[in-house]
């Protein structure tokens, strides 16, 4: 009886697991920890995230987070390493740099991981210009387009500058494309520009942190600057209205977390550790800009009572005029004040294993506030100030033809007033010139912007002689190895010369 | 044909004339194991006649109608058999023992076999060889036991890396385990103790049966259960030490000093701040640890029930401080028949709590004891925290790795459950049907807590941190299944099975992390800047599995299987997979023209077959966004949402096709004995996160997983063993040889090929890579030929005017000569896989002594040694290896020290920032890896309390013959993937251990 009970409830059983089995549309599963591209730009929170992520690549140890500030400024030759440099990035000082360099593969990585989210975004352009007005008005829609434009312009113009030739994605995929010329390249950046220019929102309404009309135009007028088209760049900077310079004795507003979007600043890299502060050492995301990391090491890297892994270089410090108020505002030296003048930098606090330094950086620096740098640093990066608009004024006046060097000195000088100079500059094309290169050499030293423009004025041999700067090489950094292995229509073989 | 049917007839004509002549008697006796326990149920068979019997519960018998001529064949399940010619006896008693190598029956998938019937490759080790060696897990009693299979040990609590028959996937090369039925991917919650025997499936006709789990090989354990007869409570324990001897000789203090001087870093005033101390950091970074095991079980049975419970509690000391492990384990094995009926569980739970080896900086706590500055003292009572680190005046930001390893604590706990319920029905005699649900859970919670610090101004935090990780996961595996099994004209013997099986599997994970400002006193989470986030992951498998054993006779053997398999893991297009196998065998020493040969065993297997592999995470398939990026947008937190890693729809199953020759053979009545295998196996369309150009932008690494390669592999086993089991002295030798190669025969249209595996320290680039013709992932990289000695040997080589490589620079070979170092030059500098492994074991017993002696090795495989950028690169200070000492040394462009053995300090990048030569060594080793020594008091010494004592000594690890410069040959892949093979990232070295034991059965 017992037994036939168990038969018949085991029967029954194993009818019912068959038929279970046999069931495999159960194998069908969605992923539950991630959305659908299909389901998404519906609504005007998907649009705009899908906007955000193309900007969260600024913020890689790739670019502004780590690398790239010490590789320009090694290479401009501002900043020279202490023995605790670490490896990969020594080889910036002197130009030994090779294709199997980290740095140079994080920094190619985060530009184009940057392009393929707003190539992501301009993919489903149709989508959200089908959307109804209800949902994203038409001013929206053609923003946040315009936001996309310009930051692929912007990270293509990165690459432009450090390895000429470089391939041209305008759609996502995932077949890598050859090296277009150096033109192509320009072109698409200025009609990206362009566009954003037409498109964006002025600073004095968009949220803080977005690409504006005014950055726009700015970056437009650097390009056609770069490209030597002076005429054009002075139009496009001229754009750029309703900005104005710290005031004097406000120069160090420019470099604090309280003062950011002021007066003076056009376009900023966002960092807020209080958004995440992450771990930056085990986060895979050198190039990937994912997660909470939302600070820079700038601080913690430069500080003289920190890591201290660079100080400034003597031709750097020599290279103020004396009475120049920005000195004071751009280094630290024994004497200075910190921790709101409540305490004093002595020599020791500049000491290395190699000897004692004149300075430390001040520029960026968390000390004006805190008694040491912690890995996280909120401090954005003021990568476009009035300040750099009027000394592409000036050059663009100076060099063009039927151009006014009054004019340019004219802009020359609102800079120089705020520094307290008071110096004539004779108004030559010559001096004009020499009067630019210097002023630009201090007004931004420490911002990553002397070796791109030694590399433009063609003065790099002489700016950097004995360093390891070797003409026809070390103007352009290689094609990283991690291209040229996985693409195929990429060879080493296709590498910028001397590499 | 005609001839074997005569000699069919005349055996049968035989049969009946001796049925019909002789005297036929009862025979009667009892049947014992070796420590004279009853064997109830053991079968007893007249050879060549259905007449059969079986022992009651206290293990007595009785046989009628024997006659004097006739064999009769004692056997039990896990025992030797034996046969006996009856002669002129009426009683008949038997001690059966052990097999020391080949169990009569082996476990394999959804049954068991005998082991004369088994046409695939199979290794087996019994509970003996389990216990002959003191064991933390379970897959180390495989190592050098199971010809082709190897294991290599991590740190305490992490599951060893298990391969069997080299590599033929890239990804996850682990093997399958089943325990007692119940599918998992690991053994780490199972105590060794509760080890009957593993089989190591190695062949298709064995493994196809597992489908698309089956790939890597299926390692089958089946736990020991309850015996009928008398309770027997056993105890067993043991403790001992371990500790690591091997130390890389870096720079003491005073040649420190100097060469921190030579590099430009005067530190002599910075040394004397802390009194001119000479720390050795690696010693201060391993220990003794101490371990220890109590083992305590019960097993008993009655006519119709089974039972055995047992306990262990594990715990063991890492040889790095703070690392260690502790598990309580606890499995209850029960069966209870019922009529026809039997039914029964297996269930088996642990809990532990590792302390890994921690780590910071993504840097080992050995790199940062080598490059730590020597004149640093440990501790610093005036810093928070209490230790002492660098600061910038010291040049070296190497971390104090004490304080990394012991400030605030890192602890794993997890809990495991794995095991089956399940019923068996006997529908008509031969015909069963059993149902079985299994069950895989486990929860793991890995807490990390370290409180504020500062070191000095490179390592200090200003809060504590506490992160959390909880994860918690089940699978459940339904198999139906009808077997039905019968003799045909007492020749054809045939078996068929039928399962119809459904994998269920659903974890989850939540991972939060905070640091709060206030206190160090509280290390739980606190909402003050967190983060937190979780995931749900689903798998599922549907298989229908069917196999059909027929031999006739035992000679002739033929088995075939078949599965088809569906998993959740690839998409509609690509879901479903069959996979089959075929296996013969010819048991030619059962031939009747073998019948005086000095052959016992002699029998030639064959098989080929399919299998798949399915082990990549779920949801590849399908395209993702990922809302991972973020950006500060408007002073908040403006949530980014993009495209995530490169999704590939079009993925499909890797499969293997294996073919295996094997030959057993056995002599002198199997006091010799040995077997050959010969394989090979194709796999294809293997799946491989490829990198993608990474100019394209893709999420995650840039990388896709394709179907990209096929690889083939091929190898031999050889085993032989030697059994002396007469006299007082008795003593058994088994040694084994295997060799396997692979190679990829092709990638993927358009894929030349494809680099993978972790990067150098100073370079951004992996350096092991896959191209066709070439083993897996072999080294590429550059070749290397001395150094420079001028400025004219430099500019023999690239021309004058370059400033890059000097005098004092490696010589890297410029292959093309287009006087431009770069990847087009590399090659291949070295293979990752030995020619050969081997394996010695050799075990002896003296009267109450017993011995044993366990040797393994490995030739011809190359080690990348990743330690030697940290230990030789000197292109920042930081402290090294003594060999920094004899670099070159350029003086006006010239090197006065020719014969130096490194470049330059500080030399080009290129000398260490990619993969070449100078990091490749010779990997062959040869290891003493256990000697044991054990006395057994006799069972009368203490009355008739105890019936069996032993007492044992053991050492493992304790010699190695090798000349690889690195503190352990024996290395892991990093979580068992291909593309990290023959790397030594400087992980947790292999300990050497003595250990003193102690058994005793009640």
């Amino acid at each position: 009886m017992m037994m036939r009970k168990i038969k018949h409830i085991v029967g029954a059983l194993f009818g019912i697991l068959v038929m279970n089995s046999c069931d495999s549309s159960d194998l069908e599963l969605r992923n539950p920890n991630t959305l659908s591209p299909d389901t998404f730009f519906k609504t005007e929170a998907q649009v705009e995230s899908s906007v955000n992520a193309a900007y969260a690549n600024l913020q890689t140890r790739g670019l502004y987070a780590r690398n790239f500030f010490f590789a320009m400024d090694l290479m401009g030759q501002e900043a020279a390493g202490n023995p605790q440099l670490e490896g990969n990035k020594k080889p910036f000082q002197d130009f030994s740099f090779n294709a199997g360099n980290d740095i140079i593969q994080y920094y190619w990585e985060s530009c184009y991981i940057g392009i393929s989210r707003a190539n992501f975004v301009l993919d489903n352009e149709a989508k959200i210009n089908a959307l109804p007005n209800s949902v994203l008005s038409q001013e929206k829609k053609n923003k946040f387009l315009g936001e996309v434009h310009f930051l692929r312009a912007y990270y293509y113009f990165l690459l432009v500058k450090r390895f000429g030739d470089v391939p041209i994605y305008k759609t996502v995929t995932i077949e890598g494309a050859a090296r277009s010329p150096k033109a192509e390249v320009y072109d698409l950046i200025r009609t990206d520009f362009e566009f954003a220019s037409q498109n964006l929102l002025s600073k004095t309404v968009e949220q803080t942190g977005r690409a504006t009309k005014e950055a726009a135009f700015a970056y437009l007028g650097k390009v056609l600057l770069y490209e030597k088209k002076y005429d054009l760049a002075l139009a496009a900077l001229n754009n750029v209205t309703g900005f104005s310079l710290e005031d004097r004795g406000n120069f160090y507003n420019n470099f604090m977390e309280e003062t950011e979007h002021g007066k003076e600043s056009i376009f900023e890299i966002e960092f807020d550790e209080k958004n995440g502060t992450g771990n930056k050492w085990d986060d895979p995301g050198n190039s990937q800009g994912t997660g909470f990391a939302e600070s820079t090491l700038r601080g913690q890297e430069y500080g003289n009572l920190s890591w201290f892994n660079v100080y400034p270089t003597d031709d750097l410090l020599n290279s103020f005029e004396s009475g120049d108020e920005r000195f004071a505002e751009t280094f630290y030296v024994p004497g200075s004040t910190y921790l709101d003048g409540k305490l004093t930098m002595t020599a020791q606090n500049f000491n290395t294993s190699a000897g004692l330094r004149k300075a430390g950086w001040k520029k960026y620096q968390n000390y004006y506030k805190k008694e040491d740098e912690a890995v996280q640093s909120s401090i954005n990066v003021k990568v476009m100030r009035y300040a750099d608009v009027l000394l592409m004024k000036a050059e663009c006046e100076n060099q063009r033809d039927g151009g006014s060097q009054t004019a340019a000195i004219a802009y020359i000088k609102e800079v120089r007033d705020r520094a307290g100079l008071t110096t004539a500059i004779v108004p030559t094309k010559e001096a004009v010139f020499a009067a630019i290169v210097q002023e630009r050499k201090v007004e931004f030293a420490g911002e990553q912007s002397r070796f791109d423009d030694i590399i433009r004025w063609g003065i790099a041999s002489t700016a950097l002689q004995g360093s390891g700067f070797t003409a026809g090489r070390s103007e352009l950094w290689p094609i990283p190895n991690r291209e040229t292995s996985s693409n195929p229509n990429i060879k080493p073989s296709n590498n910028n010369p001397g590499y | 044909m005609k001839l074997k049917f005569k000699i069919a007839l005349f055996a049968l004509l035989i049969i009946g004339i001796q049925n019909v002549t002789a005297q036929s008697k009862t025979i009667q006796g009892t049947v014992t194991d070796p420590s004279g326990f009853p064997l109830p149920g053991a079968s007893i068979i007249v050879e060549g006649t259905q007449n059969s019997a079986s022992t009651d519960f206290d293990g007595r018998y009785s046989l009628k109608g024997v006659n004097s001529t006739d064999k009769i064949t004692y056997s039990y399940v896990g025992l030797i058999s034996q046969t006996i010619v009856v002669g002129g006896r009426s009683t008949i008693d038997v001690t059966l023992v052990q097999s020391t190598q080949n169990l009569n029956e082996v476990i394999v998938g959804y049954g068991t076999q005998k082991r004369t019937k088994v046409t695939g490759a199979i290794s087996t080790v019994g509970s003996k060889d389990i216990a002959a060696v003191p064991i933390t897990n379970a897959e180390s009693a495989l190592q050098g036991r199971a010809a082709g299979v190897t294991v290599v040990n991590g740190a305490p609590g992490s599951n060893p890396t298990v391969t069997i028959r080299g590599l033929a996937t890239m990804g996850n090369s682990a093997p399958l385990y089943v325990i007692d039925g119940v599918l998992t991917n690991n053994l780490s919650g199972l105590s060794p103790n509760d080890i009957e025997s593993m089989s190591v499936l190695k062949d298709a006709s064995t493994t196809a049966l597992y489908g698309s789990k089956a790939f890597n090989g299926v390692i089958m354990v089946t736990t020991k259960k309850g015996k009928k007869g008398p309770g027997q409570l056993s105890f067993s324990t043991y403790a001992g030490f371990q500790t690591i001897t091997k130390r890389y000789d870096v720079l003491n203090t005073q040649q420190y000093l100097q060469y921190a001087k030579d590099l430009g870093s005067d530190l002599t005033t910075r040394a004397a701040e802390f009194g001119n101390i000479n720390t050795n950091w690696q010693d201060e970074i391993f220990q003794s640890g101490i371990m220890q095991d109590y083992n305590l079980s019960f097993s008993n049975g009655t006519e119709t029930s089974t039972g055995r419970y047992s306990a262990e509690y594990l715990k063991q000391e890492g040889a790095v401080i703070n690392t260690g492990f502790e598990r309580y384990s606890f499995r209850a094995n029960n069966t209870q028949d019922i009529g026809r009926l039997k039914v029964g569980s297996n269930i088996g739970i642990s809990f532990s709590t590792i302390n890994p080896e921690r780590s910071a900086g993504g840097r080992t706590l050995l790199e940062h004891a080598i490059k730590m500055a020597p004149y640093l003292p440990v501790y610093n009572e005036n810093n928070l925290g209490g230790y002492q680190g660098p600061s910038a005046v010291d040049g070296n930001d190497a971390e104090n790795p004490v304080r990394v390893a012991n400030l605030g604590y890192q602890k794993i706990n997890n809990l495991s459950i794995i095991g089956n319920i399940y019923a068996e029905l006997e529908l008509l005699i031969g015909l069963k049907f059993r149902s079985q649900v299994s069950l895989d859970y486990f929860t793991s919670k890995d807490h990390t807590f370290v409180p504020s610090y500062n070191d000095g101004s490179y390592h200090r935090q200003a809060f504590s941190t506490t992160n959390e990780t909880n994860a918690q996961g089940q699978t459940i595996v339904f198999d139906n299944s009808l077997t039905y099994k019968t003799t045909i004209a007492s020749k054809h013997n045939l078996e068929v099975l039928g399962v119809i099986t459904k994998i269920d599997g659903k974890s989850r994970n939540l991972v939060a992390g905070s640091r709060y400002n206030i206190s160090d006193e509280i290390d739980q989470l606190r909402y003050n800047e967190g983060s937190l986030t979780s995931a749900n992951y689903e798998e599922k498998n549907i298989g229908y599995i069917a196999r059909i054993n027929y031999d006739y006779a035992d000679k002739y053997l033929l088995a075939v299987s078949g599965r088809r398999d569906a998993s959740s893991r690839f998409g509609a297009n690509n879901r479903w997979g069959n996979f089959y196998s075929v296996a013969l065998g010819w048991n030619i020493a059962k031939e009747s023209f073998m019948a005086d040969s000095f052959f016992s065993t002699l029998k030639l297997r064959a098989s080929t077959g399919t299998t798949g592999n399915d082990r990549i995470d779920n949801y590849q398939y399908s395209a993702t966004l990922l809302a991972d990026y973020n950006y500060p947008i408007g002073g908040g937190n403006a949530p980014g949402v993009s495209l995530g890693v490169a999704a590939n729809p079009d993925l499909k199953w890797e499969s293997k096709r294996d073919r295996n020759i094997g030959l057993d053979f056995g002599f002198f009545d199997d006091a010799f004995t040995g077997s050959f295998e010969y394989f090979n196996s194709k796999s294809s369309d293997i799946l491989f996160a490829v990198p993608l150009s990474a100019s394209v932008g893709s999420a995650g690494g840039g990388t896709q997983i394709q179907n990209i390669a096929d690889v083939k592999v091929s190898g031999y086993e050889i085993t032989l063993a030697y059994n002396d089991r007469k006299g007082d002295f008795t003593w058994s030798a088994v040694a084994n040889l295997g060799t396997n190669k692979n190679e990829v025969v092709s990638l993927a249209p358009g894929v030349t090929s494809v680099l993978g595996g972790p990067v150098p320290r100073a370079g951004s680039e992996n350096f092991s890579r896959l191209e066709v013709g070439q083993p897996l992932f072999y080294f590429y990289g550059y070749q290397t030929n001395g150094i420079y000695q001028n400025q004219a040997e430099v500019d023999a080589v690239f021309g004058p005017g370059q400033t890059n490589i000097k005098p004092g620079d490696i010589r890297i070979v410029d292959r093309d000569g287009n006087k431009i170092i770069n990847s087009e030059d590399k090659t291949n500098i070295g293979n990752p896989y030995p020619d050969f492994t081997y394996g010695l074991n050799i075990t002896a017993a003296y009267k109450k002594f017993d011995f044993n002696c366990f040797i393994t090795g490995v030739h011809g495989n190359d080690i990348y040694n990743a330690n030697t950028f940290d230990l030789k690169a000197m292109n920042r200070l930081f402290n090294a290896s003594t060999d920094v000492l004899d670099r070159a040394n350029v003086v006006n462009g010239v090197v006065t020290n020719p014969s130096a053995s490194l470049p330059r300090a500080q030399g080009a990048d290129i000398n260490w920032s990619s993969a070449n030569q100078r990091y490749i060594e010779d990997g062959s080793y040869t290891r003493l890896k256990n000697v044991t020594l054990g006395y057994t008091l006799p069972g009368e010494t203490f009355g008739s309390y105890f019936s069996n004592i032993r007492f044992y000594v053991s050492g493992q690890n304790l010699v190695t013959i090798t000349k690889y410069s690195g503190l352990d040959p024996e290395i892991a892949r990093t979580d068992g993937n291909a593309n990290s093979a023959g790397i030594d990232l400087g992980r947790y070295p292999q300990p050497k251990s003595v250990i003193f034991g102690l058994d005793v059965k009640f």
